[in-house]
């Protein structure tokens, strides 16, 4: 198995993604000043944001080339959110619940891949799964396939042929939790083609939670979960 | 004298009748019926016309409202504070007028001997009532003038001096003393009467004529059209006008004509069928005043108003109804001093004149109206005082000249707002000034130029709100209402202000509203936002029934259609920044919501919140 396999791309939606009916709504591209309707429309983007990205399987969000998408550019209205805009709805996703933000579901980049000054707001992560939340099906899926204290590789994870699709599924033990996940999506197991460096934040969150041990160079790191 | 009912406005005021003018106003007065206090008629605002005496109760104002004829009126008493037993408020009792026999009643003991008292006791000699006066008068003329001064001192009405000249008149002219105390008149006082007198002038000529010459002499159709009923003209004792023989009283200075039997018809028409107990009524509306009735001023405010009631009950104007508001020119004949008038006039011209037609004629007119305009201005810059007694001349003077001037010169569009201008001093009716009141009450003016705008906002003839669409900003208020002011007694934007937030408290029809960037606009009370809003979502439940004009990319069925500023100020007739301000304050409700393009901010039904 080759690690040269374009994954971080997303992958070609068969379906097309149907985008909620507040996106035709032309006084959505305006930030509202009233705080009560601009939290409700805050809340409509971040869920707009986020379900676009998990159809489209997108890990980080890159702000200036999203906003001549259609995420951000409704052409039939021939309107669009403006880059600062954008970038204030991510803010604002990235902030906890608490916070009156939306609860995590974004986290800026500040990655040597962004040139001109680490402050450059373009890259972010949009967690439509934070990474606790990627642990879990993780778990999930290591006690559905009985994998408990089987050491796998990172890669193995990410691209291997078990985690594929629904089709091979059944070479593995199957049970009623593992045909869920893989029912769940029929590409194969969400964390399939997964971004590297989010696998690894995932893995991390368990290695803290005292659930696994990573071990390895990078980039040929194996983990043992237990 | 009755207790009359009386109309209010919008604003709680005394409706005025035509021609009645507002002259004092003050607050915090009781009425009292002979020497007891009439309930529910103890804190209310004393109202001071030209014709009446009105009274509006602070509380429940429109139950509790009368108004007393001044005409019916005799004479007013003040009674200084502490003058009684024990310290009270300054009063000012106002006696009416006896109906029948006046003599019995009478008292004529007071310190204050009133014009009527006076004449009442000489009206028991009817059979020479000339001799008594001319007697005393300096230079009695064949044409006296039938004016009468008023002494500052004592109050006595003296008659003014015939050779006495208003426009010639300086400083150093002669006065004759008072008749009763003998002081020497101040220049203002009798000029004034005077000025007073030529107003209604038409009077004079006929006392030197026989009635019937004295109709045909004056031309003005309704100066003496009392005189052209058939009953016989009774003459007065004091002046010997000869007066209507219906009147009580001489038209001219007021003696009383009393003894002269000249009524018995009245004597059936003006009895009251048994006048019932005072307080058993609830309403004192329509009830006779037997005795006198009183004014307690607790607030002060006391002297001027005795002082505007005296001028009001020498001045008359309830008789002035139909006078024209220029005396007539032929006046001037008897002020042998005047050159201009004298080479004008032949001494008795009425007959000469009326042959004058044609461009002879045109040319006389306009000579006579040139003197007459010569005597208006020269009498009012006499004196300052008596410029303020002739100011109303004055200004239609102005005015005339005005549209004149307007007229030869610019023609078209300034003529019409020549016109406009000098319409709406007219046209805005009851206007308090800080003349009207007394000097220092700061907020009794407050509160009287509240109502006066409450009134002029709601005065359904103007219609300022209905135009605006039922709201309106305090600046485009304030310019408007000054502008009708006509440039004067303007209103400074502190007081105007401080006068508008006193609607809520006064309990207005009107309310003054900040909305969100302070702008403060004016609104009939009853209106609110929920009102605002449901018209708004009326408004929106209508787009999406309708369809657009043109196809749009969104779903119009679900969404509608967005609206400006402009709109909406179209649709409901409000100006445009009211319209920002109103759809902004929905926005803030969360009923709309914004959307910002290259066509401008437009508003939408808020579909985000859902």
């Amino acid at each position: 198995m080759s690690a040269s396999t374009a994954a971080t791309a997303a992958p070609a939606s068969s379906t097309s993604f149907v985008f909620p009916s507040t996106y035709n709504f032309p006084a959505f591209f305006t930030p509202q000043p009233n705080s009560t309707t601009r939290q409700s429309q805050l809340r409509k983007w971040s869920s707009l944001i986020q379900s676009w990205c998990r159809h489209h399987r997108i890990y980080r969000l890159s702000i200036i080339e999203a906003i001549d998408s259609p995420l951000f550019h409704n052409a039939t209205l021939r309107k669009r959110l403006d880059l600062a805009e954008a970038r204030t709805i991510v803010d604002w996703m990235a902030k906890k619940e608490e916070e009156g933000g939306g609860g995590q579901r974004a986290e800026w980049i500040e990655g040597p891949s962004a040139n001109s000054g680490a402050k450059s707001k373009n890259l972010a992560w949009i967690w439509w799964r934070r990474p606790d939340e990627w642990a879990d099906v993780l778990v999930d899926w290591i006690d559905a396939t009985g994998q408990r204290g089987v050491v796998l590789t990172v890669f193995e994870l990410v691209q291997g042929e078990a985690t594929v699709s629904q089709g091979r599924c059944s070479v593995l033990r199957f049970d009623y939790v593992f045909t869920q996940i893989c029912q769940a999506n029929s590409r194969g197991l969400e964390f399939h083609g997964m971004d590297h460096d989010v696998m690894m934040k995932a893995l991390n969150v368990l290695v803290k939670r005292g659930k696994a041990s990573v071990f390895g160079n990078e980039g040929e790191e194996g983990v043992k979960i237990f | 004298m009755f207790f009359k009912p009386l109309d209010l406005t919008t604003a709680l005021r005394p409706l005025l009748l035509p021609d009645e003018t507002l002259l004092f106003v003050q607050d915090a007065v009781g009425l009292y019926e002979g020497k007891y206090k009439i309930p529910d008629y103890q804190n209310g605002h004393a109202y001071l016309t030209s014709h009446r005496v009105c009274y509006v109760s602070a509380e429940e104002s429109r139950k509790y409202c009368v108004g007393i004829d001044l005409k019916e009126v005799d004479r007013a008493e003040y009674q200084v504070r502490g003058a009684g037993f024990f310290r009270s408020s300054p009063k000012i009792t106002i006696y009416p007028k006896p109906q029948k026999t006046k003599l019995d009643t009478r008292t004529n003991i007071g310190a204050t001997v009133s014009t009527t008292a006076h004449a009442g006791q000489l009206s028991v000699q009817p059979s020479s009532p000339r001799p008594a006066f001319t007697g005393d008068q300096p230079a009695a003329s064949p044409k006296p003038i039938n004016a009468t001064w008023v002494c500052p001192i004592c109050s006595f009405s003296n008659p003014v001096p015939s050779n006495f000249d208003p426009a010639t008149a300086t400083g150093n002219t002669p006065l004759p003393p008072c008749l009763a105390c003998g002081i020497k008149p101040p220049l203002a006082t009798v000029l004034k009467a005077a000025i007073n007198a030529a107003s209604n002038r038409e009077s004079s000529l006929p006392t030197a004529e026989p009635p019937e010459t004295g109709r045909v002499s004056v031309p003005d159709k309704n100066g003496v059209s009392s005189l052209s009923t058939a009953a016989k003209p009774v003459p007065c004792p004091r002046c010997t006008f000869m007066n209507h023989p219906s009147l009580v009283e001489c038209e001219i200075c007021g003696a009383s004509l009393g003894a002269s039997a000249a009524f018995p018809q009245l004597h059936g028409t003006s009895r009251t069928d048994s006048p019932a107990p005072f307080f058993a009524q609830s309403r004192i509306v329509n009830s006779e005043v037997t005795d006198s009735i009183k004014l307690s001023f607790r607030n002060g405010g006391d002297k001027t108003f005795h002082d505007r009631l005296k001028g009001a009950l020498v001045q008359r104007k309830w008789l002035l109804q139909n006078a024209p508001p220029v005396p007539a020119p032929s006046q001037r004949t008897e002020s042998p001093n005047n050159p201009g008038a004298a080479a004008v006039e032949s001494p008795q011209s009425p007959a000469p004149r009326s042959t004058l037609v044609g461009i002879a004629g045109l040319e006389q007119r306009g000579l006579e109206t040139r003197i007459n305009n010569q005597l208006v201005i020269g009498n009012a810059f006499e004196d300052l005082e008596a410029l303020m007694a002739s100011a109303k001349q004055i200004v239609a003077l102005a005015e005339s000249l005005a549209r004149e001037s307007g007229m030869n010169s610019n023609g078209g569009a300034s003529t019409e707002t020549t016109t406009v201008l000098s319409e709406s001093v007219a046209a805005l009716g009851m206007v308090t000034t800080k003349d009207m009141l007394s000097s220092g009450s700061e907020s009794l003016y407050l509160s009287e130029l509240s109502r006066d705008l409450a009134e002029y906002l709601t005065d359904d003839r103007k219609g300022i709100l209905q135009r605006e669409g039922g709201i309106m900003s305090l600046i485009d208020l304030w310019a408007v209402f000054n502008r009708s002011r006509n440039g004067v007694e303007l209103i400074s934007p502190s007081d105007f202000q401080r006068a508008a937030e006193l609607w809520e408290k006064l309990k207005l029809p009107i309310r003054l509203r900040r909305f969100k960037s302070g702008l403060l606009v004016v609104q009939r009370y009853d209106w609110s936002d929920e009102k605002t809003i449901r018209q708004f979502q009326d408004w929106m439940e209508e787009l999406r029934r309708v369809p657009p004009d043109e196809s749009v990319p969104w779903d119009w069925s679900l969404f509608g259609r967005a609206i400006t500023a402009q709109e909406a100020a179209q649709r409901f007739k409000w100006s445009v920044g009211v319209a920002a301000e109103e759809l902004e304050m929905a926005e803030d409700r969360g009923i709309l919501c914004r959307e910002e393009g290259i066509e401008g901010l437009r508003f939408w039904s808020n579909h985000l919140v859902s």
